[in-house]
């Protein structure tokens, strides 16, 4: 643990805020019109991966932590704990849903990801915005129905259930929002 | 490149605009010195400062000036009447930012015999002469993810009730008799970091700027945020009827801060008062020292006669209009 100032922000750095580590993916310097100067700063939280806005002092003082961000493979489910191996070294780390959130419905085995280390523990993981992944089950869309908008639940190849539009076919892959769940596009190919 | 050329397009259009709608107020435009002797001293912000060489090559420290108003009031006294200057201003310091830039185009305009909500109503006419030059639809820009409604009138709110509204704070609660004390409580309360040596404007403009700022000029209409505590306006008349506040107001669209404005301060040794403050604070910093500009105190003393001014980044009104997030994209700049 170590105690930096704003002057040595820099992105991807993890600093704690909130007795929470996190990791500032923008920060900027700002003078309010008439006043002294202020570092704004866009802050991820390891953990869940919120993004929150928060506005320092110039000179301010802040707990700077280390935190490592390892490749990892995604092995396996083992009772509710994701296992995950480094490419290095081949060791391996587990995560427990209470870090991944809903994410874990997108893990895909074999894919890589990258995890948040400290202190020889997963902390978190850098969940991506959107993740690509192929239909396994899904019904043929009703003929004749033609209604704009009309909707149909489908299985994801990790088993995750989303909702898509009615032309979106077994095997096909799609692109998904993994903060919302939501059906983002298909991905042709 | 072609972005480039499009924004310098936009900016031609933007500052023909402005000199459009103040000629037809009937304005006078004047060009003020850039190099000068001494400065209006202002602890929160860093003056360039230069050598002048004579033909003896004697020294004289220069400054670059920060922005004009100090001249403009001169020329006022002098009996010009209303005037306006588009220039280049010089803020040491102020790199590393999608904001600011050390070198800056600002416009400053003055209206003799007129307050501040004289002003609010030029921003608001400025703004409309703009969007006809420019002709697109005032009533639906959008700037990064926000949609804006130009047309005026304008939301007003006072900082006090801002502060209410947004950061849960009472104005009474950081004003008057031990302020700096209470207003380092309410700071700690909410858990922001406050260290021995943070003044007031310090601690103020934290929670402002965390708690409050997010909000202005980004529920659909810019917002005029007026009012300011009196320390937060070093130029400003106070006001008759709460000596607390002082009679200015910030102009935010779409989260932007883009203008200043006082009704201004004539009283000269009010004025000089402050001055000797400012100069204090700079003094017990690690900033360049200043030399006050003296005439300016002579020409308040001559008489000033009540006006209002505003200064307005003129790369930040492009940055609104062209959808631009980064200032140095609004012009033709060294990187």
């Amino acid at each position: 643990m170590t105690r930096i100032t704003t002057s040595n922000f820099q992105k991807g750095i993890f600093i704690e805020y909130k007795n929470e580590p996190h990791q500032i993916v923008e920060f900027q310097f700002v003078n309010p019109g008439k006043g002294s100067a202020f570092v704004r700063t866009k802050l991820r939280n390891v953990k869940t991966g919120r993004v929150y806005e928060f506005t320092y002092k110039s000179g301010e003082s802040v707990v700077e932590v280390f935190v490592n961000v390892s490749e990892m493979q995604y092995l396996y489910n083992e009772n509710g704990k994701f296992v995950f191996m480094d490419q290095k070294n081949y060791n391996q780390i587990s995560l427990s849903e209470e870090v991944t959130g809903s994410f874990h419905q997108y893990l895909k085995e074999g894919e890589i990801y990258q995890i948040f280390i400290q202190d020889q523990e997963a902390i978190g993981m850098r969940y991506p915005k959107k993740v690509r992944l192929m239909v396994s089950e899904a019904e043929e869309g009703v003929k004749g129905n033609t209604v704009t908008g009309a909707k149909k639940t489908v299985i994801l190849e990790t088993g995750a259930r989303v909702t898509v539009p009615l032309f979106i076919k077994k095997g096909d892959f799609v692109s998904i929002d993994a903060e919302t769940g939501e059906y983002v596009e298909r991905i042709s190919g | 490149m072609s972005n480039l050329i499009n924004n310098l397009i936009l900016r031609e259009k933007i500052i023909d605009a402005v000199r459009e709608y103040f000629k037809l107020e009937k304005f006078h435009e004047v060009e003020t010195p850039l190099l000068v002797p001494s400065v209006i001293p202002e602890s929160y912000l860093e003056n360039f400062t230069t050598i002048l060489f004579d033909r003896r090559r004697r020294r004289k420290k220069m400054f670059l000036t920060a922005s004009p108003e100090s001249s403009l009031k001169k020329i006022i006294v002098a009996g010009l009447g209303n005037c306006f200057e588009i220039t280049r201003s010089f803020r040491n310091g102020e790199t590393d930012s999608l904001l600011h830039s050390p070198e800056f185009t600002i416009l400053e305009w003055y209206r003799v015999g007129a307050d501040y909500k004289e002003i609010m109503k030029d921003c608001e006419n400025l703004f409309n002469k703009i969007s006809i030059n420019l002709g697109i639809n005032n009533s639906n820009i959008s700037y990064g993810n926000t949609k804006i409604d130009l047309a005026p009138p304008w939301e007003k709110i006072t900082v006090s009730k801002a502060l209410k509204k947004y950061a849960m704070v009472d104005f009474d609660d950081i004003t008057g008799i031990n302020s700096l004390k209470r207003i380092k409580k309410i700071a700690t309360d909410k858990g922001y970091n406050v260290s021995k040596n943070n003044t007031w404007e310090v601690t103020f403009n934290q929670i402002f700027l965390n708690e409050v700022e997010p909000h202005l000029g980004t529920n659909g209409r810019p917002t005029i945020i007026y009012d300011y505590p009196a320390i937060l306006a070093a130029l400003a008349k106070l006001k008759k009827d709460d000596p607390r506040l002082a009679q200015r107001f910030e102009l935010y669209i779409a989260g932007l801060e883009l203008g200043d404005c006082y009704t201004e301060l004539t009283d000269w040794k009010e004025q000089n008062y402050r001055f000797k403050n400012e100069l204090k604070l700079i003094r017990k910093s690690n900033k360049n020292k200043v030399v006050q500009d003296d005439t300016l105190i002579k020409a308040l003393k001559r008489g000033l006669p009540d006006c209002s001014g505003m200064a307005m980044g003129i790369d930040r009104v492009v940055m609104l209009f062209g959808d631009i997030k980064d200032i140095k994209d609004t012009k033709f700049t060294f990187s």
